[in-house]
């Protein structure tokens, strides 16, 4: 009856069914999240603004979600994620529509800044697709989730310019947008009225506290406490960028005073981790729950160069195409979209590759084809051929996406029961990513944007080599069917 | 698969004491048992003391029997009963026992009575019986507490009477108590011609004289007993806790994890002598495979899910279903199967059933007869009072849960959910899941983490029976929405004959008492429940076949005020 493959199509299993709506919501999430990136042309035009203030529209709508993530996380520990995910939809349309009514720069920065928000619905669907899927199908389940809902951004590209144009006029885009908020609100409710936490009959266990991650080695925890301090650092670059010293949009009173709270985040975010940890001190952790945290760290890293390098060039390349080859808004968003295309099949992909060759040498091989990748983009000029460039464009974008599923093909099996954590943590740095990407885009011209990400993945491929390959018990079939288990450890 | 239980056990250092003292016989008893191993983890270490009334003639037998049929049930009481269930059905079996004896006697100052206190130290906690006037103190950082009450007055001329003991009644109340101990704890059990010869000083600075052994201090007040002049008997009996079980979590896992998570199996794979036929079901916590044996033999083989290799809590938690299964017998409980080689992997066995669980029956049988219902809730309710006889509450009755036969015959599945009491009460290094139970089907005592007991499984047994019988769930499924105690009250309770009108109200009224809110308000025993179903209670009968005057008083008068009146108007007229 069950078997590795996914049967997506049996709609009359519950499990399916949800797995649909979810992806869906999260597909919409994404559509509302990157909403902005293909229609920047026209909000460009109508409100004659500056490349340094696009530039830090785009570093705004990712950088809530950093600490939304968290916000989320304890949201869906006390109320599930059925309720979360249709309030979340809920107050993403309002959003758009706020977006969409904007009538100065500084609301358009407000609302783009609360739809970081949006972005952190991940966290949800990933959760309820746990509850619903046995081990053997949980990973493909995730990988589809993901991966189909990712691909909103592209839908996004795709459809909205087009949208924009066929209601015409001046105020077209803002018909477009309100198109997204009204396809969010119907959904919400949609959402609500079919999705269900578990499924019907499972018996409850107490959930576990989900606070921060335990780790097994004084050096570990010191470690992990660094590891925390770069989401800090993107987020106060951020408000630098903000503050007057820059663009202007927050007065220095208001910098100051985020900049504060940030500070006593951050203080009693070390604390919490701190409090957690302090048995490490005292005596050893049980040899059942010893994991190495540079293992966390590496897969951190890894889904910062991806996923945080997807957020970054969905966010601008639209706009890039349009000013690089001349095109109308719908084209360039059209061929833009050929970026986030490739999450259908290779987040999923990347996951089955890491399974089928080793995690280690997947993991490697998609880093090199990214950092290639990048490398060749960073050439692009008005000179090349455009069907080229688009191709250049989704075969950097499958190193990408695959290295997405091959990150978190590999996050369960570094501490099966902090799973949850690690995914958390390696997605908030994801976001990361997007955040330090575009600020580092607000300085640097396109070519030199994507020679940054291509570097740092040149890095991120050295931390790569450090990874340990999941180790443990494996078992071997003998070719008359019998299952022999190996102690490998 | 044996269960995962911390090694380290309790150290005791044991004294005792019985003598005549001043008087020809010695009618008190004492025992102490400390075994070792598996049984003192599961039951611990017991102490008793027993003090025959001389009044009776079996004084001294009575105290015997006391503290040997204690020392020797106690220890042979099935391993999953609490320290409380174990001690109280000894205490009331030894009881009836004294009753039944001293009944040959004709006159009432005779027979066999006794007093008798009762201590058991397992895990990290002391369990205390008590029925009389013996005492059980407890001395921790040098101060002294009695933690029993005497169940005696005084009746002047210093002669004392008892109010309670084992053997006056055939109903025994028994003082019972759990109380934490802790590394140095001292436990003092002593009759009365120790304790009340000498003053509560002299006894405290004897028995915590750490100059001397525990055997000198039995001794020391045993002497100035005599030297006091005491005219009873001279019992005393001294337990220190010199080390309590440590937690030593890899010790604790290692256990627990000496067989490895098998992998995900395929149909046709082979796992130690069983071919694997087909998956049945799989969830985020477990796989359900069809198997067949060497014997070509149906069996279901039940896998841990990888998710939660590395989850202590989870591993001892399946290890015990398997435990539980093996520990029941019911032709309504699945049979557990011993594998026929040591398995080299997690997982276990039961018996393979061909049947249908009680949902699908439900779907199939829309209209149900009620006596068919009745019959399979009646044989439900044995299988969960066999789990019950063993301490064990199931907390997750639910119809996907029953299993029916091709006879007919319907079986309780999945142990995974429930609570032994006996091996709670034995600590562990890690925190224990905590099993909410099905949200459709569990007490509302499950979602408002409430004290769990067996009502809780009645609870469970009487939606089973609504549903089965009305085809819709009871408070019209509005129990998953419930998850504050405003949100249970509020719910609505529609009669089951509104659905299906071949119920006979008495019928309706047993489920609707097995469903109050307040497990008080339920029936106390599942027998009750069945018999109620089985049998028409008038408590429950249809108010159409009451009389008028019963069915609505008030307004039943009015109407012969008002027929008086009209009558005295027509005479008028």
């Amino acid at each position: 009856m069950n078997t590795d493959r996914l049967n997506i199509a049996n709609l009359r299993d519950p499990s399916i069914r949800t797995l649909h709506l979810t992806w869906v919501a999260f597909f919409i999430t994404f559509v509302v999240w990157f909403s902005h990136a293909p229609l920047l042309a026209f909000i460009k035009d109508a409100f004659q603004l500056s490349s340094q203030e696009v530039k830090a529209l785009l570093i705004l709508n990712v950088a809530l979600t950093i600490p939304s993530r968290i916000v989320i996380g304890m949201l869906v520990d006390k109320y599930g994620p059925r309720i979360v995910f249709s309030s979340l939809l809920l107050a993403s349309s309002f959003l758009c529509w706020g977006f969409a009514l904007a009538n100065s720069y500084e609301q358009l920065a407000l609302f783009r800044f609360l739809s970081g928000f949006v972005g952190a619905g991940f966290v949800i669907g990933i959760r309820l697709v746990g509850e619903w899927f046995p081990a053997r199908q949980v990973g493909i389940a995730e990988g589809i989730y993901g991966g189909w809902g990712n691909f909103g951004s592209a839908a996004a590209a795709i459809t909205l310019p087009s949208l924009a144009v066929a209601f015409g006029g001046e105020d077209g885009w803002r018909y477009a947008l309100a198109c997204t908020g009204v396809l969010a609100f119907f959904y919400s409710f949609i959402f609500y009225w079919r999705a269900r936490n578990t499924p019907k009959g499972a018996t409850y266990f107490k959930p576990k506290r989900s606070g921060g991650l335990e780790v097994s080695y004084k050096v570990d925890l010191i470690f992990y406490l660094a590891m925390n301090i770069p989401m800090y650092i993107a987020l106060a670059v951020l408000v630098w960028k903000l503050s007057p010293v820059n663009l202007g949009l927050l007065t220095a009173n208001a910098a100051l005073g985020i900049n504060c709270i940030l500070g006593v985040l951050f203080i009693i975010q070390f604390y919490q981790i701190l409090s957690i940890n302090m048995s490490v001190f005292k005596e050893q952790a049980a040899a059942i729950d010893h994991y190495k945290f540079k293992q966390v760290a590496i897969l951190n890293w890894a889904y910062f160069v991806t996923f945080g390098s997807e957020l970054a060039v969905v966010s601008m390349l639209p706009l890039f195409f349009m000013d690089t080859f001349e095109l109308t808004p719908v084209t360039a968003g059209l061929l833009a979209s050929g970026f986030a295309f490739m999450n259908l099949i290779a987040r999923p992909g990347g996951g089955w590759l890491s399974d089928k060759f080793g995690r280690r040498t997947t993991l490697s091989i998609l880093i090199v084809g990214l950092t290639v990748g990048y490398m060749v983009l960073s050439l692009v000029d008005n000179t090349w051929f455009l069907p080229a460039v688009v191709i250049a464009t989704m075969a950097c974008s499958f190193f990408v996406q695959a290295g997405e599923g091959a990150v978190f093909a590999i996050v369960p099996l570094v501490k099966r029961r902090m799973t949850g954590q690690i995914a958390g943590m390696t997605g908030a740095y994801g976001n990361v990513g997007g955040v330090v990407y575009l600020t580092v885009l607000s300085f640097v011209d396109i070519s030199t944007f994507f020679l940054v990400i291509a570097g740092s993945a040149a890095i991120c491929f050295i931390f790569v080599q450090f990874l340990d390959e999941p180790e443990g018990h494996t078992a071997e079939i003998m070719p008359d069917g019998s299952v022999q288990l190996i102690d490998v450890s | 698969m044996s269960l995962a239980i911390p090694k380290e056990s309790l150290e005791v250092t044991l004294a005792q004491l019985s003598h005549a003292g001043v008087k020809t016989r010695n009618e008190d008893s004492i025992g102490i048992r400390q075994p070792s191993g598996y049984l003192q983890s599961t039951k611990g270490i017991a102490a008793v003391i027993a003090d025959g009334v001389s009044a009776a003639e079996g004084g001294k037998e009575a105290s015997e029997i006391c503290v040997q049929g204690f020392l020797n049930d106690y220890f042979s009481t099935p391993d999953s009963w609490s320290v409380k269930k174990s001690g109280g059905v000894i205490f009331n079996a030894l009881n009836r026992w004294l009753y039944s004896r001293g009944m040959q006697y004709t006159k009432n100052t005779q027979g066999y009575v006794s007093t008798m206190s009762a201590i058991v130290l397992k895990s990290r906690s002391a369990y205390i019986f008590h029925v009389g006037d013996t005492r059980i103190y407890r001395v921790r950082n040098n101060s002294i507490e009695q933690l029993t009450k005497d169940h005696a007055v005084a009746v002047g001329d210093g002669q004392t009477y008892l109010t309670r003991a084992m053997g006056l009644d055939t109903r025994l109340d028994i003082d019972y108590q759990c109380i934490d101990i802790e590394q140095g704890d001292l436990f003092f059990l002593s009759s009365d011609g120790i304790h009340d010869a000498m003053s509560m000083i002299e006894l405290t600075a004897i028995i915590t004289n750490q100059k001397i052994s525990l055997d000198q201090r039995c001794q020391q007040l045993h002497e100035l007993a005599m030297d006091k002049h005491s005219r009873d008997n001279l019992s005393c009996q001294l337990i220190h806790v010199d080390t309590l079980p440590t937690f030593n979590k890899d010790e604790f896992c290692r256990q627990l994890t000496q067989l490895p998570f098998p992998p995900l199996l395929l149909p046709g794979q082979r796992l130690d002598n069983y071919l694997i036929e087909k998956e049945l079901h799989s969830s985020n916590r477990s796989q359900v495979y069809l198997v067949k044996d060497t014997d070509n033999r149906h069996l279901i083989m039940k896998t841990p899910s990888p998710n939660y290799s590395d989850d202590a809590a989870y591993i001892e938690r399946f290890i015990l279903e398997s435990w539980i299964g093996d520990r029941v017998s019911s032709s309504n409980v699945v049979k557990i199967h011993q594998p026929s080689q040591p398995p080299t992997a997690l997982y276990y066995l039961t018996e393979y059933i061909n049947g249908i669980t009680l949902s699908q029956w439900m779907k199939e049988n829309p209209r149900p007869a009620v006596n068919d219902v009745i019959s399979l809730v009646s044989q439900i309710s044995k299988g969960i009072r066999a789990l019950h006889r063993k301490d064990i509450i199931h907390q997750d009755i639910k119809p996907d849960n029953i299993i029916i036969d091709s006879n007919g015959v319907p079986k309780i599945l999945d142990f995974g959910s429930c609570l032994a009491r006996g091996i709670c009460e034995i600590s562990v290094p890690v925190e224990r899941e905590l099993v909410l139970g099905t949200a459709d089907y569990s007490a509302p005592e499950h979602v408002l983490k409430r004290p769990i007991n067996h009502q809780s499984d009645l609870y469970s047994l009487a939606l089973i029976t609504y549903e089965a019988l009305a085809g819709k769930p009871a408070f019209k499924g509005g129990l998953v929405r419930s998850n504050k105690v405003k949100d249970f009250l509020a719910l609505e309770y529609k009669p089951s004959h509104d659905y299906n009108p071949l119920i006979p109200h008495w019928v309706d009224g047993a489920i609707k008492k097995a469903l109050h809110f307040r497990p008080e308000l339920r029936y106390t025993e599942l027998d009750e429940f069945i018999f109620d179903l089985q049998n028409p209670n008038k408590e429950f009968a249809n108010p159409i076949q009451k009389p008028l005057i019963e069915r609505a008083t008030v307004k039943f008068w009015k109407l012969a005020c008002a027929a008086l009146l009209l009558s005295h108007l027509l005479w008028l007229l």
